[in-house]
């Protein structure tokens, strides 16, 4: 001991310590220990260590080595057992403290989980496919006076490479058409289904391609005779039940008849291809003739798609080089340079530029928010820890006398937080599960959690309950297993043990900085969305339906009118193209006819009726209302129009003749109308034109009694369903296609509010541990301030100009971050509200409610305390 | 009476503990076998013996006092049961009958011999 000399060689003793049986490992070391002792006495040092070492190494024999199995684990079992029990009673003596634990844990985990879907939900997308690699997208890149591309393809484009290329293997055309209406006919009854997901046309090589396998049928011949189909099970269940849906017959619409010829397996959720129906493309040459025309090169629609299976040899550049002799031979039109390049199916559902849905930075945004949380949550947790650490002094001291080791101690507390961890992950667990379809019908999302199934599910749950419990569990642990047993016994453990008081500031800024983002994003985005829903649109939208009409006729949609007009309750009706703002917008070139100037702005073309102004309540500034015509021949114009086409006095536009749609719609401006907005707040009022055209009106408005409103529209469909037999009869209130302009705000709004209140939670967790370590600290000044005169509300002043310190230096951070992310998103909006003072004021004052509705309670609770109690713990 | 097994060194551990009466631990087993008998035992060998025959019941053992030299590692000290007795008992008197079975001749002809 005296003589650090002494010792045997290191590397054998330790050796020794290994192999040996434990049972006999003292007695053994110690008569090692006695003859080196001797020998060192006799003999030196050198040959004492030699002696040593032979001894060891005669030692190494059965019967002294430690069998393999048996006595360690056996008694680790009765420690992790103590453990578990010492560690749960700890959490139910200290509720409280538990409790805010396992929630805050939770609650990021939560979220983690949701995320951690989320991710590998989408990142998943078209994995299923027999060689992924190998399948690619036909696109096309154009290039005019701006760039744009699309995810289509000229329709015979696919027919020549098939033809003339070898680098495809395989080949397929599939062209996809959204909101289909499918018609049943039964022996007494025709129903009708509004297909959002559409129809499919496709060639038989699409499901060579794609690994979308057949329930039913003859795979051979599936997809070669015009107007067959196939359908998936699930379409199959909803048109025809448990009856066998082959040879069964289904309508496009109402006229080109389809034979069910097979059934395919329903198709995984994580896949871009959502269509039911799945039409032989020999019938698209039907249902829509001038665009499978085979020399129609003029235009691209984005819907319809080419798939190619790419022979491995080849690589992409080549396949390009390849195409580029199709661009060159067959122009899109004079001025637009085209170039066709292949996209890997890896990258379509990602990629914005050709229509993919779910922009792959998005998904790492998201996981890098889940994993702050997590973070977050670890730091409260490091911090509540460390706080109690001095309740248990005492039983660290004991342990240590009785013979616990610091590595012992050490995962005592690791396996104490791994108890807490465990708790929290099972009720995340539960939370996420009971969660799941509320979170997937708000943010309309297909996260899919499955538990046992999903391997790298249950693969993360265990790498996280690891992680978490070393980042929450490694310094709270390093902290207390490095107690001095002496000083812990006698209670005299000073508080700089415990850690730096500056990191935890720091951690607690930065929660408060992102808490404040969000609460002014929140009330910015509130702010801006019911301006952008309660203010004047220029029109009346309230109680106004839009009814589609069945057919072209004319002669009908008049009478239908004058029927409509008689249903009680109905007080206005007018036929019209579409509604004063609409998503279906009609633009057109405009010429003044007296001059040969040529503009190039759009105008905005709405063919209404001499009702239209009535039923919408739209202003006429000037002039007269269009006389009751079903050809054009007046025209209606708006400010904005004026205003582009250079005519400063209203006045002076009457009289004017216009000319739209190319010069064949001409008339004399009769009246100026006062703008109105068309379109959503992101875009400023277009200059529009409104005249009558009969042939082109599609929807009745019709402007209801809102307190029979009910009623009326049921009326209103039963005389449409007996005009138009064999249609389905479609609707909707103006204002709730308006609010749908507003969708993405929506989902962002949404997404704030989740997010600032995970974020003002997980921060009020942080606040309460920070409090928890500061009333600790401070419990003898504030007994010694106490006995020295000082009243309650001094004391609670010591703690709360800490808070508010932290509160206004996180708030001077957080204020210019949220007003330059703010200004960015307003920026989209043409109409708009002001960043005002009152905004950042409010955030503020919120913060300090937060702060001191969280501390409060704590802090006076230290202010109050007995100082005789407080100084006689010494 | 094949109950009794004994090796060699077992016997002579076994005798050696009798000899040491009550202060029998291990390295002082080795030194008094060293120092009697002249021949060198290895500390692996000893515990395996000293295991071997707690194992059969012929020692029992308790653990002694920590030592400074020992750096506070204790002692264990041996003792011979009641079984042990009977079979160092055992192989003496197997041995003596043997030593008595030999005809008296053989070693006054070997003395002849030389």
């Amino acid at each position: 001991m005296k003589n650090k000399q002494t010792s045997p060689p290191k590397l054998f003793q330790s050796f020794f310590r290994w192999f040996c049986n434990p049972r006999i490992l003292d007695y053994i070391e110690g008569d090692l220990l006695e003859e080196y002792d001797r020998r060192l006495k006799e003999s030196g040092k050198r040959k004492a260590d030699w002696k040593f070492i032979l001894d060891v190494m005669l030692l190494f024999r059965p019967g002294i080595i430690k069998s393999r199995k048996g006595y360690k684990k056996l008694n680790n079992y009765v420690v992790y057992k103590s453990y578990f029990k010492i560690g749960w009673r700890t959490l139910i003596r200290n509720k409280q403290y538990a409790v805010i634990n396992i929630a805050g844990l939770a609650l990021s985990l939560t979220c983690c989980f949701l995320i951690f879907g989320l991710v590998t939900h989408h990142l998943s997308f078209e994995d299923f496919h027999k060689n992924p690699e190998q399948i690619y997208r036909v696109v096309t890149d154009m290039q005019s006076k701006t760039d744009s591309y699309s995810s289509g393809v000229p329709t015979p484009l696919a027919g020549l490479i098939r033809e003339n290329q070898t680098f495809a293997t395989k080949i397929a055309r599939i062209y996809t058409e959204s909101n289909v209406v499918i018609t049943l006919k039964q022996e007494n009854e025709t129903l009708q289904y509004k297909e959002t997901d559409g129809v499919a046309f496709t060639e038989p090589e699409f499901f060579e391609i794609f690994n979308f396998p057949l329930a039913k049928g003859d795979g051979s011949s599936l997809l070669t005779t015009p107007n067959t189909a196939l359908l998936t099970e699930q379409m199959a269940k909803k048109y025809f039940g448990e009856q066998d849906p082959i040879g069964e017959t289904i309508w496009l619409g109402n006229e080109q008849a389809l034979k069910i010829t097979g059934l395919l397996k329903d198709f995984p959720d994580n896949t871009d291809f959502r269509a039911g129906i799945f039409a032989s493309y020999s019938s698209f040459k039907t249902y829509m003739p001038w665009l499978a025309s085979e020399n129609f090169w003029s235009g691209i629609s984005s819907n319809m798609q080419c798939f190619a299976l790419i022979d491995p040899t080849v690589t992409s550049a080549q396949v390009e080089q390849s195409l580029a002799y199709y661009a060159k031979e067959y122009p899109i039109s004079d001025d637009t340079k085209s170039s066709y390049k292949v996209q890997p199916l890896a990258d379509i559902h990602f990629n914005g530029k050709y229509g993919g849905t779910m922009d792959r930075s998005n998904l790492w945004i998201l996981a890098a928010i889940g994993l702050f949380l997590l973070l977050t949550a670890c730091v409260n947790f490091v911090n509540l820890a460390t706080a109690k650490a001095l309740q248990r002094s005492k039983e660290v001291g004991l342990r240590k006398v009785m013979g616990g080791k610091r590595s012992e101690l050490f995962w005592q507390f690791i396996f104490e937080t791994g108890i807490l961890v465990s708790l929290s992950i099972i009720m995340a667990l539960i939370a996420s599960f009971a969660l799941l379809p509320t979170i997937n019908s708000l943010f309309n999302t297909q996260i899919i959690l499955q538990l046992f199934s999903d391997l790298s599910f249950v693969l993360f749950l265990v790498g996280l309950t690891i992680s978490i419990t070393l980042l929450a569990g490694f310094y709270p642990a390093l902290i207390l297993a490095g107690f001095k047993p002496i000083a812990a016994l006698k209670g005299k453990l000073s508080l700089q043990q415990l850690g730096g008081f500056n990191i935890r500031r720091s951690l607690i800024i930065s929660q408060f900085v992102i808490s404040q983002v969000l609460i002014i994003s929140l009330l910015v985005v509130m702010e801006q969305m019911r301006f952008a829903r309660n203010a004047d649109m220029g029109f009346d939208k309230e109680a106004i339906v839009m009814v589609n009409m069945g057919n072209d006729s004319l002669h009908l949609k008049h009478a239908l009118k004058n029927e409509f007009m008689r249903i009680p309750g109905v007080e206005k009706v007018a036929l019209c193209y579409n509604a004063p703002a609409s998503k279906y917008a009609w633009g057109t070139d405009i010429q003044l006819t007296k001059s040969t100037q040529e503009y190039d702005f759009l105008t905005s073309m709405k063919l209404v009726d001499e009702d239209y102004l009535a039923t919408f309540d739209l202003q006429l500034l000037a002039g007269r209302n269009l006389t009751p015509s079903d050809t054009v021949r007046e025209v209606l114009v708006n400010e904005a129009l004026l205003e582009k086409l250079g005519i400063n006095s209203i006045e002076g536009a009457l009289g004017q003749t216009i000319a739209v749609n190319g010069g064949n719609m001409r008339g004399p401006i009769v009246g100026v109308i006062k703008n109105f907005h068309d379109k959503s707040f992101h875009e400023e009022i277009s200059p529009t034109v409104l005249t009558s055209a009969g042939s082109f009106y599609e929807n009745f408005a019709i402007k209801l009694n809102p307190n029979t409103g009910k009623e009326s529209l049921i009326q209103i469909e039963q005389i449409w369903k007996k005009n138009y037999p064999d249609q389905l009869f479609e609707f909707e209130f103006l204002d709730d296609s308006i609010a749908r302009f507003y969708e993405t705000e929506e989902m962002i709004f949404k997404g704030v509010q989740l997010f600032s209140f995970i974020a003002i939670v997980i921060g009020c967790f942080g606040l309460y541990g920070l409090i928890s370590f500061m009333v600790v600290q401070k419990t003898k000044e504030v007994g010694i301030r106490k006995v020295m005169g000082s009243g309650v509300g001094h004391i609670v002043w010591i703690f709360g100009k800490e808070f508010t310190r932290l509160i206004i230096l996180s708030f001077l951070i957080a204020a210019p971050i949220a007003w330059y992310l703010m200004r960015n998103w307003l920026q989209d909006f043409e109409f708009k509200i002001q960043l005002d003072v009152w905004t950042f004021g409010l955030a503020l004052t919120f913060s300090f409610m937060i702060a001191i509705l969280t501390v409060g309670i704590q802090v006076i609770k230290a202010a109050n305390i007995n100082p005789v109690r407080s100084l006689k713990t010494e | 009476m094949k109950d009794f097994q004994l090796g060699e060194f077992e016997e002579i551990v076994i005798l050696t503990i009798g000899i040491l009466n009550n202060t029998a631990y291990s390295v002082a087993i080795k030194d008094e076998i060293e120092s009697r008998l002249k021949r060198t035992v290895s500390m692996g060998a000893l515990h395996t013996a000293l295991i071997r025959l707690e194992g059969k019941s012929y020692l029992k053992s308790s653990a002694g006092e920590a030592t400074q030299e020992r750096a506070g590692r204790p002692r264990r000290y041996f003792e011979i049961t009641a079984l042990g007795k009977k079979a160092i008992q055992h192989t003496k008197d197997t041995r003596d009958e043997l030593w008595n079975a030999i005809p008296k001749a053989i070693w006054h002809s070997n003395l002849a011999g030389i």
